[in-house]
């Protein structure tokens, strides 16, 4: 079972990563990305493709780089074009709608077979007392906190951060201060969408990597980002983190395998319960 | 009514596009010389979806197109048609009904997980035969109107396994099954096969793999918690591949004993971790070692054509090439009653030198005469599989 939750350490991290930067969209740019996974999956998936036609390695992981953060740019550049004072909600339907489709796009372009990974990284890190850690789990874990404390520091100790704020307390006061709202925005959407590729493309190749599997990494992401109520970024650290263990360990008995793709919606669920323990009534509908 | 005309235009214009989306071309080939009665052949096929053999039919088209450029059968060129099942059981009882209804004589060279087990009862009543190019689900080995080429992964499981326990000595064989359909009860029966034969157990089975299974670590723990010295599994190409990388990741430096549907070039290429051999029998006579010979017929076929050599490949060659015999037995008219006549009344059956044992249809109330497998294995350090034997191993209770 230890070693069970060690290994879940690994999508841990996964979730945990996608799920500070869901939280940061959430913050900084009003909307829930439910294409964030997907974004990295395509990107991810180019440079796999290319690979395979032997561009160089280092060369196709800089393009799927770059695609990545180029979709994730234009996607932020569509909502704040044509909907820059919708509610989130409208936002973040958008969100499902280039998730949808980049799934499709991939299908068209690459197939319904899942793609062939070599792996960037791969192999044992080290062992304790018979538990394996994988270079995966160290490398994404270690991701996953350098990347919500990184963000955590940039909003709070410097000068961007405290544009980047302003802009999501108060975008048109912001705007008419003569702070670069446009830029500041865009380059939100351009570091979420790099880090999301950067950690498909680490973990694409420890699993079967087909568009949706990648794709659907958002749903236990968002489980994560909801313990922090997609305003805190520990707490979707701790979150992912927590589901990833949850999740491993989970599937060491044979009872709950089958179900431990329910967990996070279980988690979801018995969050909400708890965040409106102290609603009355009339207040809590 | 200018509306309505752009409304009518738009629907011509989107029904196109599905039509292109959707793949709807179907048979036809290149230039033959064959100019009389087009013969109608079908096939259903998993060419979409989680699991997919595209190259069973490939193969079949391949030997099709190959015949119809030498003038068919007496000037009667055989027309195939593919149809895709996308391993949904709706989407293959429907494409099934097609195929019977354009005119086919029968089915030749069908790779699917789903099409027996849907599709063998409307073969019966529709009085069509089919020649399985790859037979996965337990129906095509004990269905009457079906007669399979491959081994199937039933057979193929209890050689993997004998092999195994036997030769190479292994006494702690962990088991992962990804079960579609009704396949559960036809591999524990092999399991049991082998446990009688052998006297060996399984240390551990587990069950609840599924083809879409993305992330394999939990099972990988599982197994080594289990303390196995080899990993028995019935995945297909992406799942080895899944399985292969969570045992690198934590460390499960075990055997691995597979199916015929990870015996190709490309997954040994793409695999980086190996552990102590991944081994498989192979269904067919192996095609990625020199020092085996059968198959050259076959691999400049497959290379003239660009299709990747896989067993899928190997058995939807042979179903054509079977098929092919059966009809040049036949004198009149080519109908689907000719040709059920004639496979159902062989009784000589027809040897290739890429299985171990013959292959027939004849008058049984199941089929299933490829019961014969080749280990092969990739080794730690190699990127190809070479074979391990120097002859077939055959199931329990075959007849040499």
């Amino acid at each position: 079972m230890l070693q069970g939750a060690i290994a879940g350490l690994a999508i841990g991290g996964v979730y945990a990563i996608i799920a500070v930067s869901m939280t940061l969209m959430a913050q900084l740019v009003r909307v829930i990305n439910f294409s964030q996974a997907a974004i990295g999956m395509f990107g991810a998936f180019v440079s796999a493709y290319l690979a395979s036609e032997r561009v160089p390695v280092p060369l196709a992981i800089a393009i799927g780089l770059v695609v990545g953060v180029a979709v994730s740019v234009l996607i932020g550049l569509i909502l704040a074009r044509w909907l820059p004072e919708s509610s989130i909600s409208a936002r973040s339907a958008v969100t499902v709608a280039s998730l949808l489709l980049l799934v499709s796009m991939s299908y068209i372009l690459f197939g319904t077979r899942p793609m062939n990974f070599r792996a960037i990284v791969s192999g044992t890190a080290f062992e304790v007392g018979g538990v394996v850690v994988s270079q995966v789990t160290v490398l994404m874990v270690s991701l996953a906190i350098v990347v919500a404390a990184g963000s955590q520091l940039l909003l709070k100790k410097t000068k961007i951060g405290t544009q980047l704020r302003a802009i999501s307390d108060r975008p048109i006061a912001a705007e008419m201060l003569g702070i670069p709202v446009r830029m500041l925005t865009l380059g939100v959407w351009a570091f979420s969408g790099l880090v999301v590729t950067v950690v498909i493309m680490v973990v694409a190749p420890t699993q079967t990597a087909d568009a949706i599997s990648l794709s659907m990494l958002v749903i236990s992401a968002s489980a994560a980002a909801l313990l922090g109520a997609f305003k805190r970024l520990d707490l979707a650290l701790v979150g992912g983190l927590l589901l990833g263990i949850i999740q491993g360990a989970a599937a060491q008995f044979s009872a709950l395998t089958l179900i431990r793709d329910w967990i996070p919606l279980v988690l979801i669920v018995l969050f909400l319960l708890w965040n409106q323990r102290k609603e009355v009534w009339d207040e809590a509908r | 009514m200018r509306s309505k005309k752009s409304l009518m235009k738009g629907l011509v214009v989107a029904t196109a596009a599905a039509m292109v989306l959707s793949g709807c071309a179907s048979g036809g080939g290149s230039e033959s010389t064959a100019d009389g009665e087009p013969i109608v052949v079908s096939s259903v096929n998993a060419l979409s979806g989680a699991g997919t053999f595209p190259e069973a039919s490939e193969a079949a088209q391949a030997v099709f197109d190959e015949y119809n450029a030498n003038g068919g059968l007496n000037g009667q060129p055989i027309e195939y048609n593919v149809f895709d099942d996308k391993g949904d059981p709706a989407t293959a009882s429907q494409v099934a009904r097609e195929a019977v209804e354009n005119g086919s004589v029968a089915l030749v060279g069908s790779a699917s997980a789903i099409d027996c087990e849907v599709n063998h009862a409307f073969y019966e009543d529709s009085e069509i035969l089919s020649i399985q190019g790859t037979g996965v689900d337990p129906y095509c080995f004990t269905t009457p109107n079906i007669s399979p080429t491959n081994t199937g992964p039933y057979v193929d499981t209890e050689l993997s396994l004998t092999y195994g326990s036997e030769v190479l000595g292994l006494e702690k064989i962990c088991g992962l099954l990804a079960i579609a359909g009704s396949t559960r009860d036809a591999y524990q029966g092999a399991i049991d096969t082998w446990s009688e034969a052998t006297g060996n157990e399984l240390v551990m089975l587990d069950d609840t793999l599924t083809y879409e299974t993305a992330d394999y670590t939990p099972y990988v723990v599982k197994i080594k918690e289990a303390g196995c010295d080899a990993v028995y599994g019935n995945m297909i190409e992406p799942g080895i591949v899944g399985l292969l990388n969570a045992a690198e990741a934590q460390g499960l430096d075990v055997t691995f004993l597979l199916l015929t549907s990870g015996y190709s070039e490309q997954l040994a290429q793409q695999v980086t971790f190996t552990g102590q051999g991944v081994y498989t029998a192979a269904e067919f006579t192996p095609f990625t070692d020199e020092s085996v010979s059968g198959n050259e017929d076959w691999a400049a076929l497959m290379d003239e054509y660009g299709i990747a050599k896989t067993a899928f490949a190997q058995g939807g060659y042979l179903a054509a090439m079977h098929f092919i015999e059966v009809l040049e037995g036949i004198d009149g008219d080519i109908t689907r009653e000719s040709v059920t006549e004639a496979l159902r009344g062989m009784t000589t059956p027809i040897e290739s030198t890429m299985t171990g044992t013959p292959w027939i249809f004849g008058d049984g109330d199941s089929h299933g005469s490829n019961t014969a497998g080749w280990p092969v294995a990739i080794m730690p350090g190699e990127t190809t599989w070479s074979a391990v034997a120097d002859d077939w191993i055959y199931a329990s209770g075959t007849e040499q």
